[in-house]
């Protein structure tokens, strides 16, 4: 392609925008909606995993031991447990640093634990660590045979709450997130198809006088990608403000749940986002010259 | 002749135009019907010929079959039967890909100009030079000459909007022969226009085809016909009632001409 030709190209392409401008802001628009709901739902999804896979890694295994227990029998308690299959990592809590533990929770109202320091209620535990999440149920079993061992407890079901939540979400947000883009696509080619309209006495010129058929629908394509681009580029720049917002809101009053910093995701989601408009728009366009431009 | 301007097509080399193999006639037309698919019958058994160079008047009523003949000739439409040659190659047989590269040997203008309203003069008539790509120093050099041919040299700032009927006419002829088509096809240039100026374009369209450019003519102005003197193909319900040099050719000698050029284009090129 000469450089010429590009410069053409790009000179009908600003032309045609301007002339449909109406129609070519409502489909900016669509395209800016669409891919902002697409990123939120992008952005929630990888959240609510990232949150899961936090919490997968704290899921343990508490084995609470008997009360009177000598030192060697605790010893080999601690290799049962490392030698049953699926574990990963097992750490004895001994009663004293349960209870160091608890006056670190409770922080200022110390007090209420000046009554127990004397007689000290807690047991002894191993907290254990699964190399699977869904291992969790069955080393609990295992661990609970093990003579010595008192009581097990384990924290899954809210793990596997999560995951389903995670798993309805990304459908819904998938279904939603092909319908808003098949609406994308139809009104970019609807926008083109206006264009091509306006432009059916330039068509008919270029085509006596030889242009060639690509030559012709270049324009176009490059019109659609262009819509394409700048409604997404619109979304991207509401979604990381909106994102950053949301990020300094959860740290500063809900500093507990695990959220992705926006440095980390917002580029590649951009990026994502960008390939996207582009495809949308190329496609758009080629959807409607197929129909309304037989050159 | 024309410039090549995409060397790496064969096709364009293949109709370059020239007379390398022989052909005598540039443009042949062998038993052509055309019948449109609504079963009106446009044109029925055509024979002609046109030789390079020549200046040819199609006449007839409307309706007669016209403008179905340069729907042919710049193979929008397709025969239903019989042949067309172009420099000795079936143009039905032409691909797709094939057809721009084609067109641009044939220059056209029509009865209502057909200007970019929103562009200028000049750039009405760069549009058919941008459109081929041509190289811009092209550009530059050869629309201000076709705008001086046709004395609007002044007028290329202009929008079409601002002149003349005359002037757009002249305008739409420089934007036909810009890119320097071996053919003009004149589809009733004069026909909204009054008759001093009508002689206007029919001065040109005479320099043109001085300049060695073959020119086809459809029009229903019989003065200027008449007052012309030259070839006159006269049509009527799709039929040749009348034409000079009817007889002077016979199609079976086409036959085996179309073959061997057809052959002699797929040794040179390896297309078709």
């Amino acid at each position: 392609m000469r450089l010429s030709t590009l410069e053409f190209y790009i000179r009908e392409t600003l032309l045609s925008l301007r002339r449909n401008s109406l129609m070519s802001l409502a489909s900016i628009s669509t395209v800016a909606l669409s891919f902002l709901i697409l990123g939120l739902f992008v952005l929630l999804v990888i959240n609510l995993n990232h949150l899961a896979d936090t919490l997968e890694a704290q899921v343990e295994i508490a084995a609470f031991l008997d009360s009177e227990l000598a030192e060697e029998e605790i010893g080999r308690i601690a290799r049962e447990i490392k030698a049953l299959p699926g574990v990963k990592e097992s750490e004895f809590v001994s009663r004293e640093e349960a209870l160091e533990r608890l006056r670190r929770q409770f922080g200022e109202r110390q007090d209420l634990l000046d009554s127990v320091e004397e007689m000290n209620p807690l047991r002894h535990s191993f907290e254990i660590k699964a190399v699977e999440a869904d291992q969790v149920k069955v080393v609990a079993q295992e661990v609970a045979k093990i003579e010595g061992v008192a009581e097990v407890k384990y924290r899954q079901e809210v793990v596997e709450r999560l995951f389903s939540l995670t798993r309805s979400i990304r459908i819904a947000g998938l279904v939603l997130v092909v319908l808003l883009l098949m609406a994308t696509v139809f009104l970019i080619s609807n926008t083109i198809r206006l264009t091509v309209f306006a432009r059916r006495r330039e068509i008919g010129i270029m085509k006596l006088v030889g242009a060639t058929d690509w030559f012709i629908r270049w324009p176009f394509i490059l019109e659609g990608i262009l819509l394409g681009l700048l409604g997404t580029l619109v979304a991207v720049l509401i979604l990381s403000r909106l994102y950053d917002w949301v990020v300094t809101s959860i740290y500063s009053s809900l500093p507990f749940i695990p959220v992705l910093s926006p440095e980390g995701i917002m580029q590649p989601l951009t990026l994502l986002l960008l390939g996207l408009g582009f495809l949308v728009g190329a496609f758009g366009s080629l959807l409607s010259l197929r129909r309304f431009l037989r050159v | 002749m024309s410039k090549s301007y995409t060397d790496k097509d064969e096709i364009r080399v293949a109709l370059e135009w020239g007379l390398e193999w022989g052909v005598k006639d540039m443009i042949k037309l062998c038993n052509v019907s055309k019948v449109y698919p609504n079963g009106n019958v446009a044109l029925q058994d055509i024979s002609i010929e046109i030789e390079k160079g020549e200046f040819v008047f199609f006449v007839g009523p409307s309706g007669a079959g016209k403008s179905t003949l340069a729907k042919l000739l710049l193979r929008e439409e397709l025969p239903s039967s019989g042949e067309i040659l172009v420099n000795g190659v079936n143009i039905a047989k032409l691909k797709r890909h094939q057809i721009p590269y084609y067109r641009r040997g044939i220059g056209v203008v029509f009865q209502d100009f057909r200007l970019l309203p929103d562009k200028t003069v000049y750039e009405n008539v760069a549009f058919a030079m941008r459109v081929v790509e041509a190289p811009r120093r092209e550009i530059l050099r050869q629309v201000p000459a076709v705008l001086h041919l046709v004395v609007l040299a002044h007028k290329s700032r202009s929008m079409p909007s601002q002149l003349s009927g005359g002037e757009q006419q002249r305008v739409g002829l420089a934007r036909a022969i810009v890119n320097n088509p071996p053919v003009l096809l004149a589809d009733e240039p004069t026909g909204n226009l009054d008759p001093e100026t009508s002689w206007e374009i029919m001065r040109l369209l005479v320099e043109i085809n001085r300049r060695g450019t073959t020119v086809i003519m459809a029009t229903h102005a019989r003065d200027i016909v008449d007052a012309m003197k030259k070839r006159v193909v006269a049509l009527e319900g799709g039929r040749v009632v009348r034409d000079e040099k009817q007889g002077t050719y016979s199609c079976e000698e086409t036959k085996s001409l179309e073959e061997r050029e057809i052959g002699g284009l797929r040794k040179g090129f390896g297309l078709l």
